[in-house]
């Protein structure tokens, strides 16, 4: 339970877009076949370009035994945006991830990390994990623990956005001279088999791809028709890969949504007394005029912190946990797994009002949260330009400054951080799923990232699993070519199935127990509930005090 | 000398009634599965029944037909034979790397060119006994190889081969990969004479075969198939042959050790439901130690030496040592160090090199012609 960390699908892609995407495909699917071979033939070609598919080509064009494969990555929308992605310093995407040690030195190995905007990454080494249903905390202070246990200094994880990653593997990809290899702007119109053609090749068992364009052609010279040695599918949830694979998922849906958001902290309290919080609680708190758009700060801290905490609540009453992910320059990502209603109500709410309740959700009691939660929302266009003063009831920022007086304080050892702000438009959500395909393999087909595994992003591992399947992917076709095997082979994809088939399964299953043991004991769930609720409480007293040596240690190895 | 009998690789299925699960098993020891006894080894070594004159025995091809439609499942009878196939580039690789001019125990006397920096597509390969294909389509794979011949005297695996090579476009390539159903004796009359480039940039140019002369490769690799020959001495002598200066001549075979007796022969050919073969398949005998690859190695650099000295085109003053009762030349071998390397099969893990292993059980050998 030491992760938890930023999470959401590595790659997103609206409802709408997906159920065109398959039923184009189930449409023409298995009508009018190719009659003949077709001569484009690949070697590795990947379906999808997210962050996953983008840092498998990057790894397979990085290493000289596997940088003459021919490769084709196929991604329906322009990867020209992605690759001139900016935002200015004071704005940061709500999609952003934890990328653990071990997917940094892979990225490290491959080349792109040190395309990655750094002013835009940080790094934490400490995570304040506390729980509303016992007030329970643990926390998981590297830098503390590494000299307590004599264990190496590091990062517990870096959070970075992922359209920098995103803009960093292209950036490899470019300077790898492998740019060819990018096929944006196309989608995957059908998926075949070859055909047995008697009088030559015999390519009945490859995956040939029909491509249309999907948009403005960035490269005038898009093939129709390819085949491949080995087809990856990194296509997300809705994989069309995985459908013509014809394989499985097992999982289900957790009635949760994931509301995401970026904030604008309160400057860090390592230089400041509680007192000095307490009074920028106040001042935040009545000075509702003037919104806080101005941040001195940033020109003081313009490089990140090498000290930054991130945060978790569990709040088994309302769903799930919140988290706070800090990013640079005082801002932070939130990912709060809650229930569809709350979700639609939290994204109804006017920033001020959503500010005032994600900082009443890491503080007060769930009751009280409640209490907030069932106020009436303001629409957000009769809010912007109407003082809260003279809204008629009292407000959330009234509640809170109110109802704050009567709680204790946070059990952490480090206060709770001040939410100061909510960058416009970046409140969102999106369901929280389970999902496992039941294999990652068939022959001459792969699945990686969500197209093989969608986990609860409690853990945030939903991409460090998928760059992990990059990993193992690259370096299984890495031995393959070295060795003279076929990349499609089943024999020579199953050293890559049963690496990560198991690490998805471990990870999946840990997280929804974890999810599962978190949700219980909120209220309403009888004498077992309750129970479940103080073991719980009681657990994570014994982790966190280290009444047994090592066992904090080995919690929190197990956040890799 | 060149009728000897040939068992190519891979013997691991078998016509038993046995359950497939125990064809998996009998593939650990896949040399040894429904191999004929030993006289009848014997009488084939004598009187050949071949319809061509060759030494191949008939039993060998019709138990070949049986295996030939389940050789490319990755989880039929030849499954330990595919687990085992990356091995074996991994001590060719191992070959070539301990020969190289950086290596100080390199030979100094190099006199057909020196090992390149791994030249693309420069690489020829001779596979002798190569069944469906699993390294010879593998070898040929590699960017650094221009062209692999491979054989082997059962027509039906030929035709698995050659189906399975149609199914990939790279092995497709012409010249690539040739396979032929012949024996190593038949081979020059299968093969057009080709410029074929070799190890060093000397040997391609009047190395090209003259007529009458023997097609040269590379590399000639024998996997699994040394333990099957009646007399490998004259086996090895033609394999040598087809060697070009500079070349290497790679195998794999098993050690005759008890505990490779108890393996193969005892526990393989227990009855149901230990054993995997039925009894009387192994020749535990016929099994050859890497002494004796060696021993045999260190005679023919002797004779060499000798028959370079009658007819004067060696230098006299190259001295003969005696070593470990054996005549050994200090320097101007025609082959050099026989390398070897144990490797065993762990369930759940997969073929692994354990050194010192070579002397009870499988193990891969490597020797360089020099000249």
């Amino acid at each position: 339970m030491s992760s938890f960390i930023a999470s959401r699908p590595s790659r997103y892609i609206c409802k709408a877009c997906r159920q065109s995407l398959s039923q184009g495909r189930k449409r023409k699917y298995g009508t009018n076949s190719i009659t003949s071979n077709p001569s484009d033939i690949y070697d590795v070609v990947t379906v999808g370009g997210g962050p996953v598919g983008l840092a498998l080509l990057a790894a397979i064009k990085s290493s000289p035994s596997t940088s003459h494969l021919r490769c084709a990555l196929i991604e329906t929308q322009s990867l020209s945006k992605q690759k001139s992605w900016e935002l200015p310093p004071t704005q940061y995407s709500n999609r952003a991830s934890s990328i653990t040690p071990t997917n940094q030195s892979f990225l490290e190995t491959i080349g792109a990390w040190r395309h990655l905007d750094l002013r835009r990454v940080q790094p934490y080494d400490e995570m304040q994990v506390w729980d509303a249903g016992n007030e329970a905390s643990i926390q998981f202070d590297w830098q503390a623990e590494a000299v307590r246990y004599n264990a190496p200094q590091r990062t517990v994880a870096t959070m970075t956005e992922n359209a920098n990653l995103s803009r960093a593997l292209l950036k490899r990809i470019q300077e790898l001279g492998a740019e060819d290899s990018l096929l944006p702007s196309t989608s995957v119109d059908r998926i075949d088999h070859g055909v047995d053609d008697a009088e030559g090749l015999n390519m009945s068992t490859w995956p040939v791809l029909s491509l249309k364009p999907s948009g403005p052609s960035e490269s005038p010279s898009t093939p129709r028709q390819i085949a491949a040695r080995l087809l990856v599918g990194a296509d997300g949830i809705n994989s069309p890969v995985r459908t013509f694979a014809g394989i499985n998922t097992n999982g289900w849906d957790y009635h949760r949504h994931g509301v995401v958001a970026t904030l604008e902290l309160e400057p860090s309290k390592d230089t400041q007394s509680s007192a000095d919080v307490d009074s920028a609680l106040e001042d935040f708190l009545s000075d509702e005029e003037t919104p806080s758009n101005s941040n001195p700060q940033i020109d003081k801290n313009l490089m990140p912190s090498n000290r930054a905490t991130a945060y978790q609540r569990f709040l088994p009453s309302m769903g799930g946990p919140i988290a706070i992910l800090p990013l640079p320059n005082n801002h932070a990502s939130l990912v709060w797994s809650t229930t569809p209603q709350i979700a639609n109500y939290l994204k109804s709410l006017s920033p001020s009002a959503f500010v005032a309740t994600v900082n009443a959700a890491l503080r007060l009691n769930q009751v009280d949260i409640k209490y907030m939660l069932s106020l009436p929302s303001t629409s957000p266009s009769s809010t912007d330009f109407t003082k809260s003063s003279s809204s008629s009831s009292y407000t959330h920022e009234d509640e809170l400054r109110w109802r704050l007086t009567q709680t204790d304080p946070a059990p952490t050892t480090r206060e709770p951080p001040l939410v100061r702000a909510v960058q416009p438009n970046t409140v969102a959500s999106f369901p929280l799923r389970l999902r496992n395909a039941t294999s990652y393999i068939v022959p001459r087909i792969a699945l990686a990232g969500d197209a093989a595994h969608t986990i609860h992003p409690l853990a945030g591992q939903g991409l460090n699993l998928g760059l992990g399947d990059a990993t193992a992917l690259a370096s299984t076709i890495q031995y393959a070519v070295e060795h003279g095997m076929d990349l499609g082979d089943l024999g020579m994809l199953e050293q890559y199935g049963s690496a990560r088939y198991g690490k998805a399964v471990e990870m999946s299953s840990g997280v929804d127990a974890l999810n599962w043991m978190f949700q219980l004991g909120g209220s309403g769930e009888g004498l077992v509930g309750s129970l479940i609720g103080r073991a719980r409480g009681l657990g994570m007293q014994v982790v966190g005090s280290g009444w047994i040596p090592g066992l904090k240690e080995i919690v929190m190895r197990r956040a890799d | 000398m060149s009728r000897v009998v040939l068992r190519s690789a891979s013997r691991a299925a078998v016509r038993s009634p046995q359950p497939r699960w125990l064809y998996l098993r009998a593939s650990l020891n896949p040399w040894g599965a429904l191999a004929p006894r030993h006289q009848d080894i014997r009488s084939h070594s004598t009187s050949s029944t071949s319809p061509r004159g060759s030494s191949v025995s008939a039993s060998e091809v019709s138990h070949f037909t049986q295996l030939a439609s389940s050789w490319w499942d990755p989880h039929g009878p030849s499954r330990l034979l595919h687990l085992m196939n990356p091995l074996r580039h991994d001590f060719i690789k191992s070959c070539v790397v301990s020969s190289s001019p950086s290596n100080p125990s390199n030979p100094s006397n190099q006199p057909v060119g020196t090992e390149q920096e791994k030249p693309k597509g420069s690489y020829t390969f001779l596979d002798i006994g190569c069944g469906g294909g699993i390294f010879a389509s593998s070898a040929a794979r590699l960017p650094t190889t221009r062209s692999v011949t491979a054989i082997d005297p059962t027509p039906e695996v030929i035709v698995v081969a050659n189906r399975h090579k149609r199914s990939d476009p790279l092995l497709s390539q012409p010249g690539r990969l040739t396979y032929l159903n012949c024996a190593i004796e038949d081979l020059a009359s299968h093969v057009q004479p080709q410029p074929q480039s070799a190890l060093g940039p000397g040997a391609n140019l009047e190395k090209d075969r003259l007529p009458g002369e023997v097609p040269q490769y590379d590399f000639v690799t024998l996997f699994e198939v040394i333990e099957h020959i009646s007399h490998p001495a004259a086996f090895l002598r033609t394999c040598l042959s087809h060697l070009r200066p500079g070349g290497y001549l790679i195998g794999s075979t098993i050690a005759r050790h008890p505990l490779s007796c108890l393996t193969t022969k005892i526990i393989a050919e227990a009855p149901w439901p230990i054993g995997v073969v039925p009894h009387g398949t192994h020749d535990w005998d016929k099994y050859i130690n890497p002494a004796e690859l060696r021993q045999f190695f260190a005679k023919e650099n002797v004779k060499d030496f000798e028959r370079g000295r009658r007819t004067g085109e060696k230098e006299a003053a190259e001295s003969v040592k005696v070593v470990e009762g054996r005549e050994r030349l200090e320097s101007g071998d025609l082959y050099a160090e026989v390398r070897v390397e144990g490797c065993v099969y762990l369930p759940g893990v997969g073929w692994k090199f354990v050194n010192g292993s070579e002397e009870y059980g499988n193990y891969f050998f490597g020797v360089r012609k020099l000249r």
